[in-house]
């Protein structure tokens, strides 16, 4: 029996959300799918399911390249009604940015975090922006709010995350404090910056930017160690 | 100061008058709590902070007597704010409608639940329509998965609310056939009719629109029964004056229009 790997592509910032004119991430992710136009689900679920960014999910991933669809959690009446079918049944789910706090709320109040996880061990590639990034870890550092602060995700991978991780940010600052104070090791990634894994292991760092890099975080006796991970530019 | 609800079956922020008398009775409740010049506060979540609702209400009460604000969780990142501080701050929240479950979920993630709970015993008048209203009691019905199904509110008012009761049929079947299946009993709200909660007593009705009705909602020995409870008319204001340099402005344009050939 074949067995489908389990893939998340986390982005710390990019794709057609940010970087208008620039498709190397969301080319990337749509390269992971098995199929020759694959079935793609956005969730915008961070925004609020806010219409401008739907509008530009759909110009980003026209029809000639994918079957491009979405959700929307706050008009249920106008989606799908079954949403484990429908989920389970894309190739690729696209997750955007926005509150995580709030995401990871609604999606359970509508028991969205276990059909992820199932759609994840069935083969379809997860991947996201920012909140769309910090949901698929264990503890991420979210910023959205206000001052940084930490949040649980849905812990699919056994990993804390930081995203937009820019050097001089009060997120990377705030970051390695919370590690210091006993948050489990992680990764974090620029924008522009992309991390791919399979299964639980990280399988590459991808840019679709040259200088862009993704980092890999852990507490030492002496304070925190921050090692630069080989990202591989995809032009 | 006592505790105070407003909860309305359904009404929108227009220019009509059902919609000008609701929003002058909330500005009206905010008024007397304030004591002067009060602070309004919507709170767009169960939309997912839409401009449309938001807009809205601004509209309403942008030129009127009062400090209008909006709180919305999703659009913290550009704009952050102190949420328990700027909630506690108010003298009316106003919640507005959409998803019921997606309102209570995200309000439960930020710790708003508490909040609001806190500030209504505080004496802050809450207020909303929809979802806005049922999240008040016990529990409501709500279609935000789809079909009409009960959900959990926050428990502030006694028994469940039904809402768009005779404008949407399917609602008030659904609401009438758990009622009967043990469901708490309360209240269906018609658009533009509502219910006012003060402290502990039971509710005032009123209608901003003829025809529009609030009933109790009771199981008793020989099914469900639906009363009609008698209702306070809520006249509209007269449309508000137009500001001075709006006025200006239209007069200089339907000059122009008349002297067109000037350019």
């Amino acid at each position: 029996m074949e067995t489908v790997p389990r893939q998340i592509v986390a982005f710390g910032g990019g794709g057609f959300s940010m970087e208008s004119g620039n498709p190397l991430l969301d080319e990337y992710v749509l390269g992971l799918c098995r199929s020759e136009r694959p079935r793609v689900c956005f969730l915008p679920s961070a925004s609020g399911d806010a219409d401008h960014y739907v509008v530009r999910f759909y110009r980003a991933f026209p029809a000639e390249r994918c079957e491009a669809n979405h959700i929307s959690l706050f008009r249920r009446e106008q989606g799908p009604e079954d949403l484990r079918a429908h989920l389970l049944s894309q190739d690729l789910i696209y997750v955007g940015g926005g509150s995580v706090v709030s995401l990871l709320g609604v999606w359970r109040a509508h028991g969205i975090d276990r059909i992820l996880r199932e759609a994840w061990e069935a083969g379809v590639v997860l991947c996201g922006l920012s909140a769309g990034s910090l949901c698929w870890f264990e503890e991420a550092v979210t910023g959205f709010h206000g001052p940084p602060r930490r949040v649980k995700g849905l812990g699919l991978l056994p990993f804390s995350n930081c995203v937009h991780y820019e050097p001089t940010s009060e997120r990377r600052l705030a970051y390695h404090a919370m590690l210091r104070e006993g948050m489990r090791p992680g990764y974090a990634a620029e924008d522009s910056a992309g991390l791919h894994f399979i299964g639980r292991e990280l399988h590459r760092a991808i840019a679709s930017r040259p200088a862009a890099r993704g980092y890999w975080l852990d507490a030492a006796a002496d304070g925190v160690v921050e090692t630069r991970l080989a990202t591989t530019y995809l032009a | 100061m006592v505790s105070r609800i407003l909860t309305l079956g359904g009404h929108d922020f227009t220019s009509r008058p059902p919609d000008r008398a609701v929003s002058e009775l909330m500005l009206r409740l905010a008024t007397e709590r304030a004591g002067k010049r009060p602070k309004i506060c919507i709170l767009p979540t169960a939309s997912g902070d839409t401009s449309e609702q938001i807009g809205r209400f601004y509209t309403a009460f942008g030129e009127r007597p009062c400090e209008p604000s909006d709180l919305s969780l999703f659009r913290l990142g550009r704009r952050p704010m102190a949420l328990r501080d700027h909630l506690l701050s108010q003298d009316l929240i106003y919640v507005g409608g959409g998803s019921m479950i997606n309102l209570l979920a995200v309000w439960e993630a930020h710790d708003l639940s508490a909040i609001l709970s806190l500030a209504w015993r505080q004496g802050v008048a809450l207020a909303g329509q929809s979802a806005g209203a049922m999240c008040w009691f016990e529990s409501g019905i709500t279609k935000s998965s789809g079909r009409p199904k009960i959900e959990a509110g926050l428990g502030l008012l006694h028994g469940s609310l039904c809402v768009h009761y005779n404008n949407e049929p399917e609602r008030r079947a659904a609401y009438l056939e758990a009622v009967g299946n043990g469901m708490p009993g309360g209240y269906g709200l018609d658009d533009y009719a509502g219910l006012l909660w003060e402290g502990e007593g039971p509710p005032s009705a009123l209608t901003a629109r003829r025809g529009a009705r609030a009933y109790q909602v009771t199981a008793g020995e020989t099914g469900v029964v639906e009363s009609p409870l008698p209702a306070r008319f809520l006249p509209a204001p007269a449309p508000a004056a137009l500001r001075e340099d709006i006025a200006e402005f239209r007069r200089i344009k339907s000059m122009r229009r008349g002297a067109g050939w000037l350019g």
